[in-house]
């Protein structure tokens, strides 16, 4: 409680989570549901009429830039807990309940619609899923095999510390985006944009996890030194539980500052790579896709500017994870600690 | 970064011009050279207009070649357009084949042989003299086997290639097999300097001269008949033309053409910044997608131009289904038994056409600039297009009504075929183009409609084209093509044998009824001269394709053009281009004094 951003952060990244999570819920529409009838449509206003909260209806008063127009005092009433398209709540309880929506032919675009009549509100929050979870199946995946791979090479030292050394140094020689175009050709149809981009990662955080692994080999080198660890030594615990029970500990506090800091590299990365294209196709949503839709002179020059939203989203996402690692550091200085004991 | 004209002064015999590049300070000083007009020039028949000026465009693509045999892409083709003349030209206002280095031709009665008289004094632009020689050393280039190139197999009649005879310094007779109705189209091609490339020719290098690095070390060596050559050449920068001083036209107080004195072509990065120059002033003329037309004809008072709507583009999209009846080197069919059973059945084609929303898309994504697309030749080709053909407006319960009487059924909002498998299909196409991908996103919503499942695969062109026409392992398939002018041009998208007859290519025998009728009418209307004729066989190629619908056509958008006011002798075709006569246009009102 004495780090009051710190806690800021933490709630605000919780909350993006906890959307994501129930984005079927919250979400009005899925995201390939088009409307032709309504494309770049603006914010609809809310208005209060009658004891309900009415969304404004629209007219398309210029076809040519799409402009649109409120129609004075005509809304449609908005209807909470309505039932919608099918889903399963967190992927298990089947319902069609959601928390807003407005019957059709009126539609209900709180961050307005993209070049199909998509609802941009319902984009995010489903492009949030991916690109919330692409970071923390990436960092598990590095966590896991750096500390397993960095901790017993730095332990055992000698020719099994000389081997994983090299064994690193072959992976991250792979260039990562080569490796990424020839593979995009060779993946069946039957996988799903989804499961596909999850691919991606996976094998992106395969090649990536030689870094950490060195870090941890370096500590792990020097805590072995140290006379706690010899003394669990001379009094015969097994290396396994050495490594385990003495050094992981010790670098615990580093993992939990490394993670915080590398999951914006895999916000960002999943932003570039669905940028060019090797990312999350259509119809799927991640903020990198929405943001490349954007990237176009009519946005910025008919002032579409809910879509570029996603970009806030990436930076918001991104500060606060940044500083969530700031604070976590200031919490367990690992330099600090070796210092005190 | 605008071009600001820096100095001026006259000299004797033309103007002298200082010009500032913004950037790059590359002055440039030219004196108008004026060769002695040559015997057979053409005069052209509109009002005389002024010599001087300079006219800026911008362009998304950097050529890359300026060999005639190379190119491939379109950039590359445009300007050596502008360096190279040929026989005959076409004339998109009139619609017809007109004189080019060949003041006039004679064809014998059997319709096979043709006799060109060549204008005589006519000069390449380093001033050496056009003759038969060149045109029949252009011709063995062409047909030559060392040298592949995409004339080879297109200047052939009936597999054979022309007969290319000198009869003297002025005179050259073509002869073809069988009778070739394009022939005069096709002959307008470029003409090659003998003197320039016999050397290369000789020793095996022809395809290797005028490559992008002679246009930017040595442009003097690219000479032409056009009516401009290379001033100097900047890959990914700029290039910049000026008037060819041996042109074979003038106008009729004899001030040779063209009237401008620089053509100046600007090498940007994307489209995007094409049109950003064009909307703040920085260039003369650009293409315009139809989603931008809108802002950009916002700043026309400001920079004094006008956002001409051309009417439908040339170019077609269509979607179709993979009705390849083979199996690959495993024994695999290319497409599983039951699906190919739906995609060869007519019904289910038909019914596919009347459930997209083709007007929607229009409104929608593309501002309501295009037209829904309804044959192989879209409207914008009024010397062929067939406005009888078979129509599928949007409409779904239609859609239905036809899948149900072939035996499907909709239960649950899901379709099945009558032996219960559900209706399912992946559905390819190259993910670099924005339009392509929101067509194919409609399509999949319109489908969900009624009750087929969609998957789409967005993947890189290399990989699609070798998907569609190499291992032909794919289910429904999404492209467009950019329209030709004569039916001809068509041939292997028609043809059963053709390799782009990509619903089932390359077939030894015709698989269908339909495709051998179609078979039969694209080498009738080759056969004749007579256009009228042609047009009679041709319109009923479309009605086939529309009755038979194997590739289900979309939209094509609504071509728009930006042109600065102040050009004047803009003479607005039907298909094509605003500055088709580039070298007749000048300016009304002088950026230069």
């Amino acid at each position: 409680m004495e780090r009051p951003l710190g806690l800021a952060v933490l709630i605000l990244l919780g909350c993006f989570y906890l959307v994501a999570l129930f984005a079927d819920f919250i979400s009005p529409y899925t995201p390939p549901d088009q409307s032709l009838q309504k494309t770049y449509h603006p914010p609809t206003a809310l208005f209060w009429e009658n004891g309900r909260l009415h969304v404004q209806r629209y007219e398309l008063a210029d076809p040519d830039d799409m402009v649109y127009r409120k129609i004075e005092g005509e809304g449609a009433p908005v209807r909470f807990f309505a039932r919608g398209h099918d889903y399963r709540l967190m992927g298990l309880i089947p319902t069609d309940r959601h928390l807003f929506l407005v019957d059709e032919p009126d539609r209900i675009y709180l961050l307005g619609s993209d070049e199909t009549g998509r609802d941009n509100f319902s984009r995010l929050l489903y492009g949030a899923r991916i690109s919330l979870s692409i970071g923390l199946v990436g960092i598990a995946i590095i966590m896991v095999f750096g500390f397993l791979a960095g901790g017993l090479a730095g332990y055992f030292g000698g020719i099994w510390d000389n081997l994983t050394m090299r064994f690193i140094e072959l992976v991250m020689a792979v260039p990562g985006l080569y490796l990424l175009l020839v593979l995009r050709g060779t993946f069946p149809d039957e996988l799903s944009p989804g499961q596909t981009f999850f691919l991606i990662v996976i094998i992106l955080s395969f090649l990536a996890w030689g870094g950490t692994a060195r870090i941890i080999r370096g500590m792990t080198l020097s805590l072995r030194n140290r006379q706690f660890v010899m003394a669990a030594e001379v009094l015969g615990q097994s290396p396994l539980k050495i490594v385990g029970k003495h050094i992981l500990p010790n670098v615990f506090s580093y993992l939990v500052v490394a993670a915080s800091l590398s999951i914006p590299a895999f916000i960002l990365g999943e932003a570039a790579l669905s940028f060019l294209g090797l990312g999350i196709q259509e119809p799927s949503a991640s903020w990198g896709l929405m943001l490349s839709q954007a990237q176009d002179m009519k946005v910025f020059m008919l002032n579409f500017w809910w879509l570029l939203l996603p970009g806030a989203a990436i930076f918001v996402t991104v500060i606060a994870f940044n500083v969530l690692g700031d604070v976590f550091r200031d919490i367990v200085d690992p330099k600090q600690k070796f210092l005190n004991r | 970064m605008g071009i600001k004209h820096w100095a001026y002064r006259y000299q004797a015999g033309g103007i002298a011009l200082l010009v500032l590049l913004g950037g790059c300070s590359a002055e440039i000083e030219s004196v108008r050279e004026e060769a002695p007009v040559p015997e057979d020039i053409e005069r052209v028949a509109r009002d005389p207009g002024r010599q001087g000026d300079i006219f800026t465009g911008t362009s998304a693509g950097t050529p890359a070649t300026f060999n005639p045999l190379v190119a491939e892409d379109a950039t590359s083709t445009e300007a050596i357009a502008r360096l190279l003349d040929g026989l005959t030209r076409f004339d998109p206002v009139k619609e017809e084949v007109v004189p080019g280095l060949a003041k006039s031709w004679d064809v014998s009665e059997d319709s096979k042989t043709f006799t060109f008289h060549l204008r005589r004094g006519v000069r390449w632009s380093d001033g050496e003299p056009f003759t038969a020689d060149d045109v029949v050393f252009t011709f063995k280039a062409i047909y030559d086997e060392r040298y592949p190139n995409r004339k080879q197999m297109e200047f052939r009649a009936g597999g054979e290639p022309f007969e290319v005879e000198k009869i003297d310094d002025h005179t050259v007779r073509f002869t073809t097999a069988e009778i070739f109705a394009p022939f005069l189209l096709y002959i307008g091609t470029e003409i090659l300097p003998r003197h320039k490339l016999i050397d290369a020719f000789a020793d095996g290098t022809l395809m290797r001269q005028w490559t992008i690095s002679t246009a930017s070390r040595t442009p003097e060596q690219i000479v032409g008949t056009g009516p401009f050559r290379i001033r100097s050449f900047r890959p990914a920068q700029r290039m910049i033309y000026e008037p060819n001083p041996h042109y074979w036209r003038a106008d009729r107080e004899d001030a040779r053409l063209p009237y401008v004195d620089f053509f100046i072509e600007r090498f940007v990065q994307d489209q995007n910044a094409s049109m950003v120059a064009f909307a703040s002033g920085q260039s003369d003329h650009q293409g315009i997608t139809p989603d931008q037309a809108g802002w950009i004809r916002r700043n026309a008072e400001r920079h004094d131009y006008t956002v001409h709507d051309r009417g439908p583009s040339t170019s077609t999209s269509f979607i179709w289904f993979n009705q390849n009846p083979g199996t690959n080197e495993n024994g695999t069919p290319f497409v599983e038994p039951h699906k190919l059973e739906w995609f060869t059945n007519q019904t289910f084609r038909q019914a596919v056409s009347y459930g997209i929303d083709r007007q929607g898309l229009i409104d929608g994504v593309i501002f309501g600039r295009g037209e829904p697309l309804w044959s192989s030749v879209s409207p914008a080709n009024t010397q062929w297009y067939n406005p009888d053909v078979r129509t599928y407006p949007y409409d779904p319960e239609k859609a239905l009504a036809l899948l149900e009487e072939v035996g499907f059924r909709k239960e649950n909002g899901r379709l099945y075929d009558e032996h219960g498998n559900r209706v399912t299909f992946s559905l390819i196409t190259n993910e670099d183009n924005r339009l392509r991908a929101n067509m194919a996103t409609v399509f999949m919503e319109n489908m969900k409609d009624l009750g087929i499942e969609v998957r789409l695969r967005l993947i890189d062109f290399s990989n699609f084209v070798n998907r569609i026409s190499e291992s032909f392992n794919y289910e429904a398939g999404l492209l467009g093509f950019t329209g030709g002018r004569d039916p001809h041009g068509g041939t292997s998208i028609y043809s059963s044998g053709g390799r782009l007859h990509v619903w089932h290519p390359n077939q030894p025998e015709p698989a269908t009824e339909w495709e051998a009728r179609i078979d039969e009418l694209m080498q009738k209307q080759l056969r004749t001269l007579d256009e009228e004729e042609r047009r009679e066989y041709f319109n009923e190629v479309q009605s086939i394709m529309s009755e038979q619908l194997p590739l289900i056509y979309l939209i094509t958008p609504n071509i728009h053009e930006g042109l600065r006011n102040r050009w004047r002798n803009i003479d607005p075709p039907d298909m094509g281009t605003l500055i088709w006569n580039l070298d007749e246009i000048w300016a009304e009102q002088r950026l230069l004094p």
